[in-house]
């Protein structure tokens, strides 16, 4: 990338929450491809080990922290360790989610652990470093949400599979989206920009979806197929940059048109 | 090879590419692409490769508001330039500029016929010309004024609110853009559109500066947009950064619509 790129991210500090599953890996290429000082936190240190090595064998700067999400102090002892060893920080990724539930016959035991991490945490988190980055004047705040946070359950796309759809995420992703407003505009006059990305289905080309579920979710997109997981960091990369200095409160749906029909 | 280098090697067509956001556009994609054709009315394209010291912009004077013309128009750009890999369409602005009080039907009228028979037949024309290429990315122009009202109560004497005819055809692209996408996501081609909230033109921002301020106080971000960024948000869409992002609005408007 050229250094005039605006989509630029040398220079920068970015913490992403979450990187072991399919598109936090992505994410990790991405913003690493990029240019980002990357610290990667999670609450499985060893699971990031491999991709941060790989990440630095290809001459990334790739962190990796501790955190429970859960847990604000651990959260804010977090950020004190981010801002000691690096001075600052210039935007975050909250792509952390916790899937406890499969059903919505689930006992309520498993909701109210989902809002643990994916309500209380989330806004533990955001919170935390917003604050941090309104300190210092500036920062971008990328929330990871969900076409799910948009629409509701579609029954046909499951049908005679295994998969399911669990209602707390619908609940949480979409809750997510509209907190990313009132975020937006806490945090506006503090030069700190919230914005939220909405991925539609994403491929998994190691453990593949039911051969039934592609064929019709494809048919429910306008681009015929789900989104690679690569596909999503373009959209984060550019909320992070300087190229996105205008764009505040708004959600950006990847999902090859699902929403626009 | 990285998603924002996807411009190398392509030709991208702007219209209107010689105003107060279109310069900055066409300026950025001049250092990218192979190939931009700047359409603008007459002069002012040319001026702004003069200017700008633009060397892979071929200027052209283009009245984009009529569409009648418009076909032969581009066809005869088409054989010059070749099928462009994307088009930036700017020159939807038009606005009778009058008082919801005394505005003739057939000046509101006038607005939707400058605006949207254009619009659609630029897009079928370039669409209908990509789809054996199977790739394209075509991104249009609404506003904030096509999603929300402008609030009367800011804009002080004798500046008239933004009149109801350029909102009601904004707010159409909006629905123009959702329907290509979807009528041609499957030739790969993608439709989204930028909706910017307050970017006045300097000339606005010198006279008006108390109106100014009132603008800013509507967003979030506590001020107005400056135009080279609404750069990066065409940049993002034009290029592969979003190959599954199609039929979108991009609002780029400092918050201004979040709450």
């Amino acid at each position: 990338m050229p250094e005039s790129s605006p989509f630029s991210l040398r220079d920068k500090v970015i913490v992403q929450f979450g990187g072991t599953g399919l598109l936090g890996r992505a994410l990790v290429s991405s913003l690493g491809n990029a240019g980002a000082t990357l610290v990667i936190a999670s609450r499985n240190r060893t699971a990031l080990a491999a991709l941060a090595k790989s990440e630095q064998a290809a001459g990334r700067t790739v962190g990796v922290e501790e955190v429970d999400i859960g847990s604000e102090p651990s959260l804010h002892a977090l950020r004190d360790r981010v801002l000691a060893r690096h001075g600052r920080v210039d935007g975050i990724v909250y792509n952390a989610v916790a899937r406890t539930m499969k059903t919505a016959n689930d006992d309520l035991a498993a909701w109210r652990t989902s809002m643990e991490t994916n309500a209380t945490g989330f806004f533990a988190t955001v919170r935390a470093f917003g604050d941090a980055m309104a300190a210092r004047g500036s920062g971008s705040i990328v929330n990871i949400a969900s076409m799910q946070g948009m629409v509701g359950m579609n029954p046909w796309l499951y049908e005679g599979t295994a998969m399911t759809a669990s209602p707390d995420y619908f609940f949480h992703k979409g809750g997510m989206i509209n907190l990313t407003r009132y975020l937006a505009s806490h945090y506006g006059s503090k030069g700190v920009r919230v914005n939220v990305v909405s991925p539609g289905g994403i491929y998994n080309p190691e453990t593949p979806q039911a051969p039934a579920f592609l064929e019709r979710y494809g048919k429910m997109t306008m681009l015929g197929r789900m989104a690679e997981a690569g596909e999503v960091g373009g959209a984060v990369v550019f909320l992070l940059s300087d190229a996105s200095a205008y764009i505040t409160g708004i959600n950006l749906p990847v999902d090859g048109g699902y929403t626009a029909k | 090879m990285t998603p924002w280098h996807s411009l190398e090697g392509k030709s991208v067509w702007v219209t209107g590419g010689a105003g107060h956001l279109g310069a900055v556009i066409t300026a950025e994609l001049d250092r990218h692409c192979r190939q931009v054709v700047c359409f603008d009315l007459e002069g002012h394209a040319e001026a702004l490769v003069r200017t700008q010291n633009l060397t892979r912009t071929q200027p052209r004077s283009l009245d984009v508001s009529d569409a009648a013309l418009l076909p032969a128009a581009l066809d005869a750009a088409i054989a010059e330039f070749g099928v462009p890999d994307g088009l930036v369409h700017l020159a939807t602005a038009s606005s009778s500029g009058q008082l919801l009080e005394t505005l003739p039907p057939a000046e509101f009228q006038n607005t939707l016929n400058r605006t949207l028979p254009p619009t659609f037949v630029l897009c079928r024309v370039l669409a209908e010309r990509m789809k054996s290429r199977g790739s394209g990315s075509i991104v249009l122009f609404s506003s904030m004024y096509g999603v929300v009202a402008p609030d009367p109560r800011i804009y002080p004497d004798p500046l008239t609110p933004n009149p109801i005819d350029y909102g009601v055809a904004k707010a159409a692209i909006l629905q123009l853009t959702r329907y290509f996408a979807v009528h041609y996501g499957a030739a790969g081609i993608r439709f989204n559109c930028i909706t910017p909230g307050p970017f006045p033109n300097p000339g606005v921002q010198q006279a008006h500066p108390a109106f100014i301020g009132e603008l800013a106080k509507k967003t979030a971000l506590r001020r107005i947009g400056r135009n080279t960024e609404i750069v990066g948000p065409v940049l993002f869409l034009l290029t592969d950064s979003s190959s599954y992002v199609t039929g979108h609005s991009l609002v780029v408007d400092g918050g201004w619509t979040t709450w």
